[in-house]
């Protein structure tokens, strides 16, 4: 048994050895890593037992003709010096056993040495063991050094003659064979090696291609659409992730639409009483001449406050629908300025002014009409509540985008602010701040969803003229071609 | 005689608070509590403007709404949950003329009502006798001839033909058509002209999937031609 902190700490020492290598490579590159080293080192054991074995098989079997071939041509000058004994015919004998370039023959006979013409042999060549051996009637061979060329070198007794042949034979064309096995096996090595990371590469991608998959999928829940689920079946090993990772995707789905269900049913609950408050407080209104002051400024506080609640489970359910993904958009092309125009129009009051290049002219963008005009309407309405009303509107093209601007002389939102103030009952630094008209906090919310459902994006920066106060941008994708002229007249 | 609404709604506390706040603009007011109630109210004493709530216990709104529409061509106006369903579609096939989401002011709903009740008054538009190819309409009898048949049109329908028939072959957009008819502005419900088209092309058209007379014309609105 091991001691339970040593069985503890050990694998934390390990990490924290590991975990730098892990972070910089990843699972795929260091598998990739592992399988090209595995092969290279598994093709280079491989060359290096063929090139000791081949080159042992080629040297012995050379080795073997070598003294096979000396004895025979002690054998064939034995008989040829049998016959002549002078100089000349020793020569001659030389002469005739001498067979080709790569076989170097000496004799040694009678204290004297000979060697065939143009031979390079010389008697100092010959290893010392050969050399004694041969002298007293052993066959030896040795390899050895023979004019730079390596050689092996045989000394053979001449029994019946005082003396001993030697003969050299060069190993240079088996050393150019192995030279040549050697290159081919290192070619060889290259070629399995690549193979190893191509497979490798191949392999990892096949294997490390589900959790792409696992991946997207979990990006594309994150983002919002809560329906993606993974292909179940496809691969018997990959439904392992696949069927655990939908439940998964399933349980957050049910458990997101049973709360946006929820909200939205508690908004539909509430909308019954609503209408009764809102008929009832307009028959009230109606003989609001006969009542008290007193009385009158209770129904103004309930009708004020039936507004606002009225306004709030609006939005409520609204933002529900946005959750359970129950919206869709009635869109139409209309130009960005035109329907701009429109809105700022109702909404502002006509007092309102709108600013554009007349490059914006025809740009057209693709909104439901009603839907960008609750975005408008929601977009001037915080400008009021919290910056004393929009001083200005923009509209101007960025690269495909439209992007339609609404500035403000406030406070400004801070950096910090600039992402929350988004975010559902979020109101910025009037949060908490109930008196008077200050909203509810889901009307920047809902600009939010709605603008997002049209591919488009809404954020909060500096006024463009650096005078104090906020700009709030929605950015919209332009929709190709622009109106026509017949269009254009259709509008007068 | 008065104008009389009659307000088909399951809520007797919504029922009555509208009632309070309908009789203040001056009208009579007949309440039904369900369907059944509403088609025997209206079989007795016809009203000029209908309101249904679409959830109804029994038979639904749709199907009062159908009921009603084969009586009379009295306005409808519907009260849907949501603006955005296919319930307001749905409703406006079924014969209404417009529709209300709740939680609606009262005062919206006079609104409504009193621009369906102007609907009625076509013969301050037009009132010469215009004809397109096989098609008559006479104005001042509120009556429209195919092949010299009566076709018959509800009142809504009716303001719809002679709206595109006044200025003979011009575009109208459904800005336009909801400005003139409904008295809606710029962001006023395009389906509402969409369907009411639909509707009227089912009545005037030989073949209402290749209409000749009432024209679509694509990213612009609609044309009346012979």
């Amino acid at each position: 048994m091991t001691n339970p902190i040593s069985a503890r700490t050990r694998p934390r020492r390990r990490t924290r050895i590991i975990a730098p290598v892990r972070r910089r490579f990843g699972l795929r590159r260091r598998l990739i890593l592992t399988l090209t080293l595995g092969t290279a080192l598994l093709s280079i054991v491989l060359s290096i037992i063929t090139f000791g074995l081949t080159r042992q098989n080629l040297y012995s079997q050379r080795e073997q003709t070598s003294i096979d071939q000396a004895e025979l041509d002690a054998a064939r000058i034995t008989g040829l010096l049998s016959s002549s004994t002078s100089p000349e015919g020793v020569q001659s004998a030389l002469q005739a056993i001498s067979r080709n370039e790569s076989t170097e023959i000496l004799l040694r006979y009678n204290d004297q040495w000979y060697s065939a013409p143009r031979s390079t042999f010389n008697s100092t060549e010959i290893p010392q063991s050969v050399s004694t051996n041969a002298s007293s009637g052993t066959v030896a061979h040795e390899f050895g050094e023979v004019d730079g060329q390596r050689s092996v070198i045989v000394g053979v007794p001449l029994e019946q003659l005082n003396g001993q042949l030697y003969t050299a034979t060069s190993l240079q064309d088996i050393e150019e064979t192995l030279r040549s096995l050697t290159l081919s096996l290192l070619g060889a090595a290259a070629l399995t090696t690549v193979a190893g990371a191509i497979v490798g590469y191949w392999a990892t991608r096949r294997v490390f291609a589900p959790l792409q998959d696992v991946g997207n999928a979990a990006e594309s829940i994150a983002g919002g659409r809560l329906d993606t689920r993974l292909p179940i079946g496809r691969d018997r090993d990959l439904d392992v992730i696949a069927g655990p990772f939908n439940e998964m995707a399933q349980a957050l789905e049910d458990r997101i639409e049973r709360d946006a269900r929820f909200a939205s049913e508690v908004s539909h609950e509430l909308r019954s009483p609503l209408m009764t408050l809102a008929a009832s407080i307009e028959v009230l209104e109606n003989s609001k001449d006969e009542m008290t002051e007193r009385a009158q400024t209770a129904l103004h506080l309930l009708a004020a406050d039936v507004d606002r609640l009225q306004q709030l489970v609006d939005d409520l359910l609204e933002i529900s629908r946005f959750d359970v993904g129950a919206i869709t958009l009635h869109r139409e092309d209309v130009t960005a300025v035109e329907v701009v125009m429109q809105a700022v129009g109702i909404l502002g009051g006509g007092k309102l002014p709108v600013t554009y290049d007349p490059d914006v002219t025809d740009v057209v963008i693709r909104v439901d009409k009603r839907r960008f005009a609750r975005v408008m309407a929601n977009l001037l309405d915080n400008a009021q509540k919290y910056a004393g009303g929009a001083t200005e509107v923009t509209i101007d093209c960025v690269d495909d985008m439209v992007q339609i601007g609404v500035e403000d002389s406030g406070d400004g939102v801070s950096e910090e602010e600039r992402d929350i103030i988004f975010d559902r009952f979020s109101r910025g630094r009037e949060g908490g701040n109930r008196s008077g008209d200050s909203g509810v906090g889901l009307g920047l919310a809902l600009v939010d969803e709605h603008i997002r459902l049209h591919g488009g994006k809404v954020w909060v920066e500096e006024r463009r003229d650096g005078q104090p106060g906020a700009r709030f941008v929605v950015e919209l994708p332009i929709v190709e071609p622009p109106l026509t002229e017949e269009d254009e007249n259709a509008e007068t | 005689m008065g104008t009389r609404i009659l307000t088909v709604e399951d809520d007797e506390r919504i029922r009555t608070a509208v009632r309070l706040a309908l009789e203040d603009e001056g009208w009579e007011v007949d309440e039904a509590e369900t369907g059944e109630d509403a088609l025997a109210s209206f079989g007795a004493q016809p009203a000029d403007v209908v309101l249904i709530d679409i959830m109804l216990p029994g038979i639904d709104g749709f199907d009062v709404c159908r009921s009603i529409r084969r009586m009379s061509d009295v306005p409808i106006v519907m009260v849907t949950a949501r603006a955005d369903t296919h319930d307001v579609v749905a409703g406006l096939e079924a014969g209404a003329d417009d529709y209300l989401t709740k939680p609606f002011a009262p005062k919206e709903l006079s609104a409504r009502i009193r621009a369906l009740l102007r609907r009625a008054r076509t013969h301050e538009i037009a009132s010469t006798h215009l004809s397109f190819g096989d098609l008559e309409i006479i104005p001042e009898e509120g009556v429209v001839l195919r092949d010299g048949r009566e076709t018959h049109l509800t009142k809504t329908e009716f303001r719809l033909l002679i709206e595109l028939a006044s200025p003979a072959g011009r575009v109208l957009s459904r800005e336009e058509l909801l400005e003139k008819i409904w008295g809606y502005g710029y962001f006023g419900d395009g389906r509402l002209v969409d369907v009411h088209i639909r509707r009227l092309r089912t009545k005037i058209e030989s073949d209402p999937a290749n209409p000749r007379h009432v024209i679509t014309v694509r990213g612009m609105g609609y044309k009346l031609q012979q």
